[in-house]
């Protein structure tokens, strides 16, 4: 049986003290406004701050706020490596790794499998693979990492829009920008960009439509880079998620342009009117 | 995945002959290759099942063993799977090469059954709190030749179909203990309702159309292939992108129509076969691992 040797966690008789609470985990209505007064039903994203270029020895970076969901990617690269089969000679290799702080979410330890940290990572890598103009890069290896530091949720999505500003931060040759946008299904409603609570709480009735969905999307080329969704969904409801999720992709698009030109600016100024 | 080195000659070939319809072995582009189903094949499970697609074989083992239910979820049991890509499938899977395949396919397997109604889990509870029924379900790749994901998701529905869970009887014991009696009849068992278990179904894009059940020399031309599992009802549980391309937005929702549409059809046939296969009780003819 694998285990996770990735953590040290407590002693296995320890539990979170949640367990013990009187009343258990809210079961979240399905109707009504939301816990933070965004609208149900509708292409309603939390607002976002991002700011490149925050580790200076990194060849780039950047960080994103959503909400209170705090991550941030750094990339180093393109860097020389020797690799051991030819097949990967004529064009480069692009590594993810994401992490979770031990403190990033409510419970420590006790709901994080070891393995989903690589899902996570997988998932990352299969997203931003068809951005990157990898053929430019032969023989070279690009590390992209990404470090969560609070997880209030939408975790995936906004790793790939964070990463892949780093990217475009660090110079490398992109096709596009990829932005990322989840969803979270339940019964006839949705909600855009869920935070944690929205995410894990089960709701009462279980009714058929009940799932979350994560969309990686290339915005000027109008391409799916990566989708993934869980739980149980009919089809019609499922390729209508997907639709809002790009929605939700475009309504971010113009703050991620804003930041990045914000950082190109203060890196390069523009030459002075003379 | 195991690989294979394809001419830019033979790409060509297979991209043109799916556009028409018509792939290397004469299938259609929504065709599976022959399969074939073995359920009972290890003794010393409780469950297990073996499949052959074409020249994929995998081989699904599960046991059954009393542990303690989750803290969050105390009135249910839980299932946990395991995947391990032998060294026997290709030379690649050798030492640790086949780890990384292992963990993706295990991953995806936890958000296929990540739902209420898959497996029924309250039903694998034997005392709240304290004691329930983990199924470990443990998949081992024999060959590799392809679409393994579909093929590891009909053979757990098939393992899982041939389960046999032990019957346990909670009694009190002096001291006030719950102990647990295991019943003396080696046929005295419960089975599990496997109607809902989904079954995963591979498309790859090559090209401007889609392949069910491609070959590695078809995954080679493809740059993108989207995982989809179904449920007998038509009910998506998991959808997947994976490889290193994009799709455009209309042919996601063209795969995703025409997977939910071919594995739909699946269940019928294999629920069919797996009560055939059981109907036949002692006069059944093992086959096993050479046939």
């Amino acid at each position: 049986m694998p285990t996770d040797t990735k953590r040290v966690r407590g002693p296995e008789v320890s539990q979170s003290p949640t367990l013990f609470l009187c009343k258990h985990a809210a079961v979240f209505p399905s109707h009504g406004p939301r816990a933070d007064g965004r609208q149900r039903d509708q292409v309603d994203v939390r607002p976002v701050f991002v700011r490149c270029g925050l580790v200076s020895q990194a060849k780039g970076s950047a960080y994103i706020e959503a909400g209170n969901t705090k991550l941030m990617c750094c990339v180093y690269g393109p860097r020389e490596m020797e690799r051991k089969d030819e097949t990967d000679m004529k064009c480069g290799k692009l590594t993810t790794d994401m992490r979770f702080a031990p403190f990033s979410c409510l419970e420590r330890g006790s709901w994080i499998q070891g393995s989903q940290d690589k899902d996570l990572s997988l998932m990352l890598h299969e997203s931003l693979q068809p951005a990157v103009c990898l053929h430019k890069y032969p023989r070279s290896q690009i590390e992209v990492n990404v470090m969560v530091l609070e997880n209030s949720g939408s975790v995936l999505a906004h790793a790939v829009t964070c990463a892949s500003l780093a990217l475009a931060d660090a110079g490398i040759e992109m096709y596009d920008l990829v932005l990322g946008c989840s969803i979270r299904q339940n019964g006839a409603s949705y909600v855009v960009d869920p935070s944690y609570m929205e995410e894990n709480s089960c709701s009462s009735v279980s009714s058929e439509n009940q799932g979350g969905l994560t969309v990686a999307f290339l915005p000027s080329l109008n391409q799916i880079s990566g989708l993934q969704s869980d739980g149980e969904m009919t089809e019609e409801t499922l390729t209508a998620g997907v639709r809002t999720c790009i929605e939700g992709c475009y309504k971010l698009y113009p703050v991620i342009q804003q930041a990045l030109t914000k950082a190109v600016r203060r890196a390069a100024p523009p030459p002075a009117e003379s | 995945m195991a690989t294979v080195q394809v001419s830019e000659a033979e790409k060509v070939y297979i991209l043109h002959g799916i556009r028409d319809d018509l792939r290397v072995d004469g299938r259609g582009c929504e065709d599976y290759r022959h399969m074939e189903i073995e359920t009972d094949v290890v003794s010393n499970t409780d469950g297990s099942a073996k499949v052959t697609l074409g020249d994929t074989a995998v081989l699904v083992g599960v046991k059954a063993d009393i542990g303690k239910p989750r803290p969050m979820v105390p009135n249910e049991g839980y299932v946990e799977f395991f995947v391990d890509c032998s060294a026997n499938a290709t030379p690649e899977f050798e030492g640790r090469g086949g780890e990384e395949l292992g963990t993706e396919l295990s991953n995806t397997l936890y958000k296929v059954f990540n739902n209420k109604h898959s497996v029924d889990l309250k039903s694998l509870c034997i005392s709240a709190g304290e004691h329930c029924w983990v199924l470990y379900v443990d998949v081992l790749l024999l060959q590799c030749d392809g679409n393994l994901y579909d093929a590891i998701s009909v053979a757990i529905k098939a393992a899982l179909f041939n389960t046999k869970i032990p019957r346990v009887h909670i009694s009190a014991d002096e001291e006030g203990g719950k102990e647990i009696e295991l019943s003396d009849d080696p046929y005295d068992c419960v089975r599990l309702n496997v109607e809902n278990v989904p079954c995963i179904v591979t498309l790859c894009k090559v090209g401007h159309r889609h392949v069910v059940d491609a070959t590695l020399q078809e995954k080679a031309c493809s740059v993108a292939s989207l995982i989809i599992s179904v449920t007998h009802k038509g009910t998506i549980t998991c959808t997947r992108k994976v490889g290193g391309g994009s799709l455009d937005l209309e042919s996601i929702f063209e795969m995703t129509e025409a997977g939910k549409r071919v594995g739909k059809a699946l269940h019928a046939p294999l629920m069919k076969l797996l009560q055939q296969e059981e109907s036949l009780g002692k006069a059944r003819q093992k086959v096993g691992f050479l046939g």
